[in-house]
């Protein structure tokens, strides 16, 4: 790693202590200054603030390993049908039994979404098929999700179903962290370890073929890493959008391809994405809490317009 | 002679309806083979076969008479510069790092290889660019690198001299000579004159091998006229170098006549 990529990573890394200190500071009550901090707040927003980075890191680890794996990098952690899985699995478990939390439910529908999408893929993990499957399936677990609510007699399912599909953290016990970290732990660890794969992985079937990966047995993993890493972000947080693809995005700009660079800095990224996104969603309305994936869109969404903008212009001079 | 690679009654295709009909071929240690074709005749698949990218409908492929080796080994056995291959952010050291299939960081010998690597195709300055500030050229001389930097057996070129300028070309033909008789290289190309400085070429026409021999022998106006449809003037170097080779559309057959 040269110096300045080392250095990057330094700095990231002190950004994110930094905005995790902050967000521990920040409630709508104000500011309280790290020495002045109470055990409520240390019981409130200690575990809030430590599951957004983990949920942000989780879920940037998550769009690695699926750009990686259709070689596209629009592709996000929720394409292959894993949103509308999770989408379903919640909103069928907050009509039924409103007062389960709907994570796991969450999670089995997201899995279960990918597993249909892989079945319906073929024998093959060919990235085209995958993608047309999983816009297939998503679709229609989209319009079931839109059936439920339609169909669902409670007005507050609506409303703590629509809270849920846009993220949020509430208020997590210590323990709703320990699984979350574990996987993210376990997979990143696991992801980082077999970097180089993934870098042949992204340079399509052929050459990855070509330069010695067995494409079915590593594209087998990474999907396996992929939906696990969002599937525990989902159960833990709802639906945060756009970080899966805004995190690896811009970490790809600084630390290129490689996924040895490129991992640490896109977790690093997408742990402070939704860390900041969730001191705004705490703070800018207080006393009322805005959904974090509304704002991780809002602030996601200009940032990929404006890198839309320069590929396109390079792409344009390229062709000049 | 000791065969790189042989392929033995091969048919390839799709949906069992072959492009390629029973093609035997061998190309040998240290040779340069070239195939030369009409656009469509095959020529990418043949290659892609012979690379271990197609499953041969019936007939066997062997390269160092075994199978080819599955995992990193095989970067060992073959390099591969495809065609179709879209410049990526990767930087232009860690792409032609990837040609080691290696799973870790390199050592210091890898590294060296890779600097030798780079410095054969003139890359060392470009080194820690993104592949994406390329310009054709340069992104083929380091996709050329890649595949000759864990220094293969055989190496299996599809167009290398796509997007290189005059300049460039002629140091691909350097390259290639310089690697003559340490590592087979089998090539697609267009180019007559590329064909024509290979020890053996073979000509491909509508999905079968026509013939293989010796590029003065194969590279006659009359085989190429069956071969790509066209009347090809070859005109010889007084000085021994490979032959030009002029090659007439439509109107100029008409004024030429």
């Amino acid at each position: 790693m040269t110096e300045r990529r080392r250095g990057v990573v330094l700095l990231m890394a002190g950004a994110l202590a930094l905005l995790i200190v902050l967000g521990m500071s920040l409630g709508p009550t104000g500011v309280r200054a790290p020495w002045a901090w109470q055990d409520s707040i240390i019981g409130l927003r200690v575990p809030r603030v430590l599951l957004a980075a983990i949920v942000g890191g989780s879920l940037a680890l998550s769009g690695v390993a699926m750009q990686a794996l259709l070689q596209n990098d629009l592709a996000d952690p929720y394409i292959l049908g894993l949103a509308g899985g999770a989408s379903v699995g919640a909103v069928s478990s907050l009509a039924l039994w409103p007062t389960l939390p709907p994570g796991p439910a969450a999670a089995l529908g997201a899995a279960g979404a990918v597993w249909v999408v892989r079945r319906l893929a073929g024998r093959l993990y060919d990235p085209l098929r995958l993608l047309l499957s999983g816009i297939a399936v998503s679709s229609i677990l989209g319009s079931a999700t839109g059936l439920i609510l339609t169909l669902a007699p409670a007005d507050r399912l609506l409303r703590s179903a629509t809270f849920w599909l846009f993220g949020g953290f509430g208020t997590p016990q210590w323990s709703a962290i320990a699984l979350p970290a574990a996987l993210l732990l376990g997979v990143g660890a696991w992801m980082f370890q077999r970097s180089e794969r993934l870098d042949r992985l992204s340079l399509g079937s052929d050459v990855a073929t070509s330069l010695g990966v067995d494409l079915n047995a590593t594209r087998r993993w990474v999907l396996l890493a992929s939906v696990v890493l969002t599937a525990g972000a989902v159960a833990a947080a709802g639906l945060v959008g756009f970080v899966g693809l805004l995190a690896p995005h811009a970490a790809r700009l600084v630390a290129g391809a490689t996924h040895r660079r490129l991992l640490p800095l896109a977790l690093l990224g997408g742990a402070a994405l939704v860390v900041s996104a969730d001191i705004l969603a705490r703070t800018a309305f207080a006393p009322r809490e805005v959904p974090v994936g509304l704002l991780t869109a809002t602030l996601g969404g200009p940032f990929f317009l404006f890198q839309l903008h320069r590929a396109t212009g390079r792409a344009d001079r390229r062709s000049a | 002679m000791t065969a790189v690679v042989e392929s033995c009654g091969v048919s390839v295709g799709w949906h069992m309806q072959p492009v390629l009909r029973d093609v035997n071929l061998c190309v040998y240690a240290g040779e340069r083979l070239a195939l030369v074709g009409a656009n469509g005749c095959g020529k990418t698949t043949l290659l892609r076969a012979l690379s271990g990218l197609e499953r041969p409908l019936s007939g066997h492929i062997r390269w160092l008479d075994r199978e080819l080796p599955q995992g990193p080994a095989r970067v060992n056995v073959l390099g591969l510069l495809l065609q179709d291959e879209r410049p990526s952010h990767f930087g232009v050291r860690d792409l032609v790092t990837l040609g080691l299939a290696l799973d870790g960081v390199p050592t210091a010998a890898q590294r060296a290889s890779v600097d030798t690597a780079l410095s054969r195709s003139d890359l060392t300055a470009l080194g820690n660019r993104s592949c994406l500030s390329l310009s054709g050229g340069e992104f083929q001389r380091a996709l050329l690198a890649r595949a000759w930097v864990a220094q293969p057996h055989l190496m299996v070129l599809d167009e290398p001299s796509n997007h290189l300028d005059p300049a460039r070309q002629a140091e691909l033909l350097r390259r290639l000579d310089q690697l003559h008789g340490t590592c087979a290289v089998l090539l697609s190309t267009h180019d007559l004159s590329l064909a024509a400085s290979c020890d053996r070429v073979a000509l491909l026409h509508a999905g079968r091998i026509d013939v293989v021999g010796a590029p003065q022998d194969v590279l006659t106006p009359a085989r190429l006229a069956r071969t790509l449809g066209a009347r090809v003037q070859r005109l010889d170097d007084p000085s021994g170098g490979p032959p030009f080779f002029r090659v007439l559309c439509e109107r100029q057959r008409e004024s030429a006549s």
